[in-house]
C-alpha cells in the first residue's frame, strides 16, 4: 500500500517537474499586464483570456494560423517522406544486413552533427532550386533532420523481429517486396508510429532551419511565436509570447496525447508466440 | 543468392541514399572546399584556396577546445541522469501504467515543446523578479540562489534539458521493459527470485541493449545542444556556455569565419565518424565471438 | 496501409496549401525589425504613404518582419545570397559598414536635413554617402527612482551612512547628489548604499541592474562609461586604445559592483527585457538602460510598482566629459531590388517632416531638428530628452560605423564578460581586446 502511494508521489513530481516550464507559460499567459509585473507566482488573482484574444486575432503581421499550417504541411512532409526513405533501407540493413557496414555509421553519424553547417549551401542551393520560403524547401531539410532516428528505430525493430517470419512466408512462396510490406511492416507499426510521432513533433520544434529558411509564407509556427518575443530595444511582451508558445505547443501535444496508445496497443511479443 | 541479395539491396537503399547525395553530399562537398578556402561574408560566392590554414586555426582557438569540453561533459551529464532517471521511472510506475496507460501523456508532453521555446520559458521562469521559481523560493526559503552565473549556469542548463528529455529515455525504457516476454518474468518467479533478483539478474541485462541505444542518442543530442542553451543563455559571459554547435554558428554568423566554422564542423565530423566507426567494429567483434 | 494513408493526407494538404497561398502583388516590399516600437511606427508611416494620392499602385509599399533575435544573420544570408525579396532594409549605424557592398546610397533631398539635422543625418552615412533614413535613434537614459533618492537626500542620518558605504567601497567619502549632477562614482555609492546586502535598511533589493550578457548590445550600454573617462576605440592616427587607462578604470567599476552584490548576480545574463523587469518590480534604484524602455517604465498599466516614481536623466559625467552613446536605425536601398524608383520614392517619403512626424506620433523614436521635434513635444515629452542628450551627449566611437563594427562589439562582450564573471584578468582581457580589434580594424 505505501509503495502504491509512494508510486504515486513519484508520478505526480515527475509530471509537474517536468512540465513546470510549460505551466508557467501557461499560468503566465492568463495575467493580466498589469499582474505580470507585480505577481510572479503561480496564483493568480484575475485570470484573463486577453493575451489570446490578441495573440489569435489575425492581422496581417502575425497570422497564427497560417504557421500553424505551415508547420503542419511542412513537418508532416517531413516525416512521411523520412518514413518512406528509410524503412526500405533499413529492411536492406536489419535483413540483408546489406549497407550496416557504411550507410548506417554514416546516417547515424549525421545525428551528432550540427546541420548548421551545412546552413550557406544549403541556402545557396534553396534559393537555386525556388524552394526558399516553401513548405516543401521548409520540409526537405525535416526530411533531413527526421532521417537517423528514423532509421536507427526501423533497424532496431525489424532485427527484433523474429526471422522466423519472414522464412515461415518464404515458405509460402513470398518475395522480398511481399516479405517486407505485407510481415515485416505490419509487424514494425507500433515502431513506425513512434517514428512518425517523434519525427512529426522533431520537425515541427524545428527552430533554426525555420529561422534561416523563410522569410514569409512558409514561416513555422515555432519561427513565428519567436516573433513575439523581442530583445535589446523592443518590449517584451511575456503575456502575450507566452499565448502564442501554448499555442504553438498545444498540436504537438494534442498527437502525442492521442497516438500515444499506438505506441503501446500492439507488441511483437503475440507474433511470434502461436 | 547473393547476387539477387545485393540487387534487392541496392534497389531498397538507393531512393535514401539518391536524397541524401542530393541534400548532404553537395553541401558537404562545398563545405569541404571551404574549409580549405578563404572565404568571408562578402566574398561567399567566390571563395579562394588558401590551404591548412583554418584547420590550424581551429586547433589553435583555445575557444574550440572548451566548447568541446563543455559540450562533452554536457553530453555525459545529461546522458546519465536522463537514463538513470529514466530508467527509474519505467520500472518504478510500471505497474501504475500498466493498468492507467493514459498516464503515459502527461510525462511524455515535455517532449512536444520547442526546445527553442523552452529556453526562452525559462527566461521567465528563472528571473529573479518576474519568474515563479525564485519568487517562492525567497518566499519560502528566502533564499535567491544565482541560476545563470558563471558557476551555475552549466548545471542550470543541464537540469533544463535534463526535465525535457528524461521522458525520450523513459519510453524507450518503459518499451523495453514491457518487452519481457512474461515467460522469462514467470520462469524467474518458479525459481524463487524476488522483485529485485529478478531485475538484476533477469530484466536489465535483457533490456541492455536499448539501455546503450538510449545513453548513446542522448549524449549526441546533449553534445551538439543549440536551441535550449542558445535561447536561455547565448554563449554565456565569456563565451562560458558555449556548445560546440553554437561555436560553429558563432564562428559562422558573428565572427564570419567562415572558413574556421566549417574546418571546425569537417573536424567535428571525421571524429564522430571515427568513433562510431570503432564502436561498430568492437560491437562486431563482440557479435561475432 | 498506414502509410500510404498518410501520403495521401500529406499530398492532399500539399495541394491544400498551394490553392490557399496567396500570390502577393509585386510592390514595395520593407523589410523591418518586428515586434517593438519601431513596427507600430512603421505601420503607420506606411499606411499614410499608401493612403496619398498620386502613390501608383505598383510603388505601394508592403512590409515584411522577421525575427529580430537572430536579424542580422538572417539579413547576413539573404544579402549574400543576393536576394531580392524586399526592396528596402533595415540598417543601423554599427552595421552599415558591413551591408554597405550589398546596398546603394540614396539622395534624400533637403527635407532630410530640415528634419534630422547633419549629425543625425551622419548615423546613417559609410565612406561619406548617405544610406538611408535615420527612422530611429537609440541612446541610453540613466532611470532611477525619484521617492528614494528624495527620500535619501532630506535624511542625514542616511547621507551619513551613504558616505561611509562609499568610503569602504570606493575609497572616498561620497555626499548624494541629485541623480542630474552625478558622476560615475556618485552611481556607484548610491547603487551600493540601496543594496540590501550591504545596507539592511535599504528599502529595495538591489542599487542598479547591470546587463551583463555576452551580447554585441550591451557593450553599447557600457561604452559610455569609459568614453566619459577619455576613452576611444581608437586615437587620432588610428591605434587602437581600448587597453587606455579609461577603459580600465571603467571595467573595473562595473566589476566592483557587481562583487558587491549591487545587481542581481543572474545580471550574467541579462539585457534589455531582463533589467525591465527587474527595474519594474521595484526592487533596483537605478538602471542604465535603452531610451525605448521609458515608455513601459512609465506607464502605471504595464509597471504599477514603479510607474509615477520614475526619474530620467542622461548617464553620469566622467572626468573628461558627459557621453551617451548614440547610434541610429533606419531603412536603406537594397542593391538587388527589384522596384527601385518606387523604394526611392518611399524613402525621399519618409525623410519629409510629415512623415517623421507620423512616425513618431505612432511610437517611434526619431531624434529631429528642434523645431520639428516641438511639434510633437506634447505627445512625446521623451522624444525632447532623447533630442536634447544625443546633440548635448552623443557620439559614436572611432571606428564604429567601420564594416567589422558588430564583430568588435562582439569581441569584446565575450572578453569583457570574461573579466566581469572573474575567468580572466584585467590584462588578459584588455590585450585579447586589443589584439582582435587591431585585426579587425585593418
Amino acid at each position: 500500500m505505501i509503495i502504491k502511494a509512494l508510486r504515486w508521489f513519484v508520478l505526480v513530481v515527475a509530471v509537474l517537474a517536468m512540465n513546470f516550464p510549460v505551466i508557467a507559460t501557461f499560468v503566465t499567459s492568463i495575467k493580466s499586464a498589469r499582474e505580470l509585473s507585480i505577481n510572479p507566482g503561480l496564483w493568480i488573482d484575475q485570470p484573463t483570456f486577453d493575451n489570446y484574444a490578441r495573440a489569435l486575432e489575425v492581422t496581417d503581421r502575425l497570422n497564427i494560423f497560417g504557421y500553424l499550417f505551415n508547420s503542419l504541411v511542412a513537418a508532416t512532409i517531413g516525416t512521411t517522406l523520412a518514413i518512406l526513405l528509410s524503412f526500405p533501407a533499413a529492411f536492406a540493413i536489419a535483413r540483408g544486413d546489406f549497407g550496416r557496414r557504411l550507410l548506417l555509421p554514416v546516417v547515424v553519424n549525421l545525428r551528432a552533427v550540427p546541420l548548421i553547417i551545412f546552413a550557406i549551401p544549403l541556402y545557396m542551393m534553396f534559393q537555386w532550386m525556388g524552394l526558399l520560403d516553401t513548405q516543401l524547401g521548409l520540409g526537405l531539410i525535416l526530411t533531413i533532420v527526421n532521417i537517423p532516428l528514423a532509421l536507427v528505430i526501423l533497424v532496431n525493430a525489424i532485427s527484433d523481429t523474429p526471422i522466423e517470419l519472414d522464412e515461415a512466408a518464404k515458405m509460402d512462396g513470398a518475395g522480398t517486396w511481399q516479405i517486407m510490406l505485407g510481415i515485416i511492416r505490419p509487424v514494425v507499426r507500433p515502431a513506425l508510429v513512434t517514428t512518425f510521432i517523434f519525427g512529426f513533433i522533431t520537425a515541427w520544434n524545428e527552430f533554426l532551419f525555420g529561422l534561416m529558411l523563410t522569410t514569409n509564407k512558409a514561416v513555422p509556427m515555432t519561427v513565428g511565436a519567436s516573433f513575439f518575443f523581442s530583445a535589446s530595444g523592443g518590449g517584451i511582451q511575456w503575456g502575450m509570447a507566452s499565448a502564442v508558445m501554448i499555442v504553438g505547443a498545444l498540436p504537438p501535444m494534442l498527437i502525442g496525447l492521442l497516438m500515444y496508445r499506438q505506441i503501446f496497443g500492439s507488441m511483437t511479443a503475440g507474433a511470434v508466440k502461436g | 543468392m547473393e547476387q539477387t541479395r545485393r540487387h534487392e539491396g541496392v534497389i531498397l537503399t538507393t531512393p535514401l541514399v539518391a536524397f541524401l547525395l542530393l541534400f548532404l553530399g553537395f553541401p558537404a562537398l562545398v563545405n569541404l572546399y571551404y574549409s580549405v578556402s578563404n572565404v568571408g561574408f562578402e566574398t561567399l560566392r567566390a571563395p579562394v584556396l588558401s590551404g591548412l590554414g583554418n584547420y590550424l586555426a581551429v586547433f589553435g582557438d583555445a575557444g574550440f577546445w572548451r566548447a568541446n569540453w563543455f559540450s562533452l561533459r554536457f553530453g555525459i551529464f545529461t546522458a546519465l541522469a536522463e537514463c538513470g532517471i529514466g530508467l527509474f521511472l519505467a520500472i518504478f510506475l510500471a505497474p501504475l501504467l500498466a493498468k492507467r496507460s493514459w498516464l503515459m501523456a502527461p510525462l511524455m508532453l515535455p517532449l512536444m515543446v520547442a526546445p527553442a521555446m523552452v529556453g526562452l520559458m525559462y527566461r521567465l521562469v528563472l528571473h529573479e523578479f518576474a519568474g515563479p521559481i525564485p519568487y517562492y523560493l525567497y518566499e519560502w526559503f528566502r533564499w535567491t540562489p544565482a541560476f545563470l552565473d558563471v558557476n551555475s549556469a552549466f548545471w542550470t542548463l543541464a537540469v533544463v534539458e535534463t526535465l525535457q528529455w528524461t521522458p525520450f529515455a523513459f519510453l524507450l525504457f518503459y518499451m523495453a521493459y514491457q518487452a519481457v516476454p512474461d515467460d522469462v518474468r514467470q520462469a524467474a518467479a518458479l525459481d524463487g527470485a524476488n522483485g529485485w533478483q529478478a531485475l538484476w539478474t533477469i530484466e536489465l541485462p535483457l533490456m541492455m541493449p536499448t539501455i546503450v541505444i538510449a545513453f548513446f542518442v542522448r549524449f549526441i543530442d546533449g553534445f551538439r545542444v543549440f536551441d535550449n542553451v542558445y535561447t536561455l543563455t547565448g554563449s554565456g559571459p565569456g563565451g562560458s556556455t558555449t556548445s560546440l554547435s553554437i561555436y560553429i554558428y558563432e564562428a559562422f554568423f558573428k565572427q564570419g569565419a567562415i572558413g574556421k566554422a566549417v574546418a571546425a564542423s569537417v573536424v567535428l565530423f571525421v571524429a564522430s565518424f571515427a568513433l562510431l566507426w570503432g564502436l561498430n567494429w568492437v560491437a562486431n567483434r563482440r557479435r561475432r565471438a | 496501409m498506414l502509410i500510404l494513408k498518410r501520403t495521401a493526407l500529406s499530398l492532399t494538404a500539399l495541394a491544400g496549401a498551394l490553392m490557399l497561398s496567396t500570390a502577393t502583388m509585386a510592390q514595395v516590399t520593407v523589410l523591418g525589425w518586428p515586434g517593438g516600437s519601431e513596427e507600430t511606427a512603421l505601420r503607420a508611416a506606411v499606411e499614410a504613404y499608401n493612403g496619398q494620392e498620386g502613390v501608383a499602385d505598383a510603388d505601394k509599399v508592403e512590409l515584411l518582419f522577421f525575427n529580430r533575435d537572430g536579424f542580422y544573420d538572417k539579413l547576413q544570408a539573404d544579402m549574400a545570397a543576393g536576394s531580392d525579396a524586399f526592396d528596402i532594409n533595415l540598417i543601423a549605424t554599427y552595421s552599415i559598414g558591413r551591408y554597405a557592398p550589398y546596398m546603394e546610397p540614396v539622395d534624400l533631398g533637403e527635407a532630410a536635413v530640415s528634419t534630422y539635422g547633419e549629425s543625425i543625418l551622419s548615423t546613417m552615412q559609410f565612406d561619406g554617402q548617405q544610406y538611408g533614413v535615420p527612422t530611429d535613434l537609440s541612446a541610453h537614459f540613466m532611470y532611477y527612482r525619484k521617492d528614494l533618492i528624495e527620500a535619501l537626500l532630506a535624511d542625514d542620518a542616511a547621507k551619513a551612512k551613504y558616505a561611509e558605504i562609499a568610503q569602504k567601497h570606493l575609497g572616498k567619502t561620497l555626499e548624494p547628489k541629485d541623480p542630474d549632477g552625478w558622476t560615475w562614482e556618485d552611481w556607484a555609492a548610491t547603487a551600493l548604499y540601496f543594496t540590501q546586502s550591504i545596507n539592511p535598511d535599504s528599502p529595495v533589493r538591489y542599487g542598479t541592474v547591470l546587463q551583463l550578457k555576452n551580447l554585441l548590445f550591451n557593450m553599447m550600454v557600457f561604452q559610455s562609461l569609459p568614453r566619459s573617462y577619455g576613452g576611444d576605440w581608437r586615437d587620432a592616427s588610428g591605434a587602437v586604445t581600448v587597453d587606455s587607462e579609461a577603459y580600465r578604470t571603467a571595467l573595473e567599476l562595473y566589476k566592483t559592483l557587481y562583487d558587491a552584490g549591487t545587481t542581481p548576480r543572474d545580471s550574467l545574463s541579462y539585457e534589455y527585457a531582463e533589467t525591465n523587469a527587474a527595474f519594474g518590480a521595484g526592487q533596483a534604484a537605478t538602471a542604465l538602460q535603452w531610451n525605448a524602455a521609458a515608455g513601459e517604465l512609465t506607464d502605471p498599466e504595464k509597471s504599477p510598482a514603479v510607474a509615477g516614481n520614475v526619474g530620467i536623466v542622461a548617464p553620469p559625467a566622467g572626468p573628461a566629459a558627459r557621453a551617451d552613446h548614440i547610434h541610429g536605425l533606419g531603412l536603406g536601398l537594397n542593391k538587388n531590388a527589384k522596384n527601385k524608383e518606387g523604394a526611392i520614392k518611399f524613402l525621399q517619403w519618409l525623410a519629409t517632416e510629415d512623415a517623421a512626424l507620423t512616425y513618431a506620433r505612432a511610437g517611434g523614436s526619431p531624434a529631429l531638428a528642434p523645431a520639428v521635434v516641438a511639434k510633437v513635444a506634447e505627445e512625446r515629452p521623451d522624444l525632447v530628452q532623447l533630442g536634447e542628450f544625443a546633440s548635448a551627449y552623443g557620439y559614436v566611437m572611432n571606428g564604429g560605423t567601420s564594416a567589422n563594427a558588430l564583430s568588435i562589439y562582439e569581441l569584446q562582450a565575450k572578453e569583457f564578460t570574461a573579466y566581469w564573471s572573474g575567468q580572466q584578468d584585467l590584462d588578459t582581457t584588455l590585450a585579447n581586446t586589443k589584439a582582435g580589434m587591431e585585426e579587425l580594424l585593418k
